[in-house]
């Protein structure tokens, strides 16, 4: 194939042009097959479905029958559902945690692999990765076995160092519940962290360290007064993702105790799934209402958060 | 330099290992509990079997039906990485390295993505893959895993090709190769390194997918691995039968860990790049 066209290549000056005009065309059928399918379904199941819900919100829809246009009626029902406060109570408390464990722990792993020289660094910053190549689901009924209150691991090693739980069920109880799955999230969310703080650490110049032990700067010293300030924009961006991801995450939850018992692990994200994909109910005009509002709350975060934790860049 | 070691470096230590329990030893727990029967299990947790029952392996296979959902695995995953990698590959060549009219256009929609949570998208987004008649099928989960824009993959392609020095392109031009050609036989090859973490990436994200095909499989027949562990953690309610459902963990981790095995290296060099520029 390639043959043909070497010998085709033109040398009179009307072929010439002809080949430009071959050229050319090429060129766009080139981009329709490059752009298209891939751009067009960015359109079709991305941008048009974010323009669609603001629509939706505004319906009385259970997704089969006629809609009816509701106004902002979905949204003034939505402020006064109990069930809608108590689930972005939850996201609150995820929010927080979630990302600040994740951070604390990664920070620390981290700090430890890349400063100090055990040989086994290598393959423990490995094995930290690890649980982030593992499927939510798996990590979820992982956690749901160590939970669980007859057979689980956590109350067998209680059991073992004689405190005897009596059958327990962690994620069965109201009071427990939510408590218990932050572990969970935050276990599957650490390895990517540390791998991230631990690149960033390494990226920092030697001589910077040489200096300051010259200067005779302790371990502490060298810690808040050159690692911490150099990964700080880092920290700032890893706590940006960390912080929008549990507010709108809640997979893990799903699988866990899909927002049971009783609504006490629901969250936003989730009160709109099962909105509109339950068993229960189905309401298309709500649960896009509901979902408008997350939306909000995330962009929202977002901005917050790009404005008023300081980004302050060192060079080096 | 040797350091000389402290009191403080047993403490470290410590911490290291002890994170690193917390993640063995459920792996393990995990395992070791799938080689033992029921009634032992039931009976203490940490007792040895009597005798290791491989064919718990054999009975997960069958109860959870993962012929089925392996091939149901296979098909989504492997269609959805053949045609993700290519329009993946073809969409960030054409984005950041050819000139053409709306070029600025399609970036900044591309980047609304940023903004865009995605998940008051997820109702809508039915409704128009149930308009398409895309809903209940595999191939309509691999449209929509495989069409779209991501930026996170356009950044690391973008960047791989990029670095790629014009001249090789121009060359090529010379000697008569057409776009396609040139794309296919100099730019592919040479962004190889980009094109596989691309693919190993797309490869987890696809095999641990649950959230679209747990909306858009109705029929359990369909059901990829990922979704079909859940539904046996469902089913296990109420059978009461663990040391199987501990098998069908254990196999559906394999996959995860091969991948993770042969491709480390390469997984935490893209995870630092997307956490970076994302």
């Amino acid at each position: 194939m390639s043959d043909s066209t070497i010998v085709t290549t033109p040398k009179a000056p009307v072929r010439k042009r002809l080949g430009l005009d071959k050229a050319n065309t090429q060129k766009w059928i080139f981009l329709i097959i490059a752009i298209v399918p891939p751009f067009g379904g960015y359109l079709l199941f991305t941008l048009f479905p974010n323009i669609l819900s603001v629509y939706y919100a505004l319906l009385n829809w259970d997704g089969f029958t006629d809609a009816t246009f509701v106004g902002l009626s979905n949204f003034a029902t939505a402020f006064q559902d109990k069930y809608v406060w108590r689930a972005l109570t939850h996201n609150l408390i995820f929010m927080i945690t979630v990302p600040f464990f994740v951070i604390i722990i990664s920070l620390l792993l981290a700090y430890l692999i890349t400063n100090k020289t055990y040989k086994e660094n290598k393959f423990l910053k490995v094995l930290f990765f690890f649980p982030n190549v593992l499927s939510t689901v798996v990590v979820a009924l992982l956690w749901a076995f160590i939970y669980d209150g007859s057979y689980g691991l956590l109350n067998g090693i209680l059991k073992f160092i004689g405190i005897d739980t009596g059958n327990f069920y962690w994620l069965g109880n109201e009071s427990t519940a939510l408590v218990s799955i932050i572990p969970a999230w935050v276990w599957g969310g650490v390895g990517l962290y540390v791998i991230i703080f631990a690149n960033a650490m390494l990226g920092i110049p030697k001589s910077l360290y040489e200096a300051a032990i010259l200067e005779g700067a302790g371990h502490m010293t060298r810690l808040f007064k050159i690692t911490m300030p150099l990964v700080t924009p880092i920290i700032r961006v890893s706590a940006l993702f960390l912080v929008v991801g549990t507010m709108k995450g809640f997979e893990i939850i799903l699988i866990m105790t899909n927002g049971g018992p009783y609504g006490s692990t629901d969250v936003i994200g989730l009160y709109m799934f099962n909105l509109a994909f339950g068993i229960e109910y189905r309401n298309y005009g709500y649960a896009s209402a509901v979902g408008m509002i997350l939306f909000v709350i995330l962009v929202t975060a977002k901005l917050l958060i790009d404005k008023f934790v300081p980004n302050k860049g060192y060079e080096y | 330099m040797k350091e000389k070691r402290t009191l403080m470096d047993i403490v470290w230590r410590v911490v290291l290992y002890a994170w690193s329990l917390t993640i063995i030893f459920p792996l393990i727990w995990v395992i070791y509990e799938s080689l033992k029967s029921n009634p032992e299990f039931f009976k203490d947790i940490w007792a040895l079997p009597s005798e290791l029952r491989w064919q718990n392996y054999s009975k997960a296979w069958n109860q959870y039906g993962f012929g089925q959902s392996l091939l149901n695995t296979l098909y989504y995953v492997g269609g959805s990485l053949v045609l993700g990698i290519f329009f993946t590959t073809i969409n960030a060549y054409a984005l950041t390295r050819m000139q053409f009219k709306g070029r600025k256009l399609i970036w900044g929609l591309i980047m609304l993505s940023l903004f865009l949570p995605g998940i008051n998208a997820l109702v809508p987004q039915y409704v128009i893959m149930r308009e398409l008649s895309l809903t209940n099928s595999l191939t309509g989960l691999i449209l929509l895993s495989s069409l779209g824009e991501s930026v996170f993959y356009l950044m690391l392609l973008g960047g791989f090709m990029s670095s790629l020095p014009m001249e090789l392109e121009e060359s090529a031009t010379m000697d008569g190769a057409t776009l396609f050609q040139k794309f296919w036989r100099v730019i592919v090859p040479l962004s190889t390194p980009g094109i596989v973490t691309v693919g190993v990436f797309k490869f987890l994200g696809f095999y641990n997918n649950f959230l679209a095909p747990f909306i858009y499989l109705s029929d359990p027949k369909k059901y990829p691995i990922a979704v079909q562990m859940y539904s046996a953690n469902k089913q296990m309610e109420f059978t009461a039968d663990w040391v199987t459902l501990f098998a069908g963990v254990t196999i559906a981790m394999v996959p995860s860990i091969i991948i993770y095995i042969l491709f480390q290296k390469l997984l935490m060099e893209g995870a630092t790049m997307g956490a970076v520029k994302g």
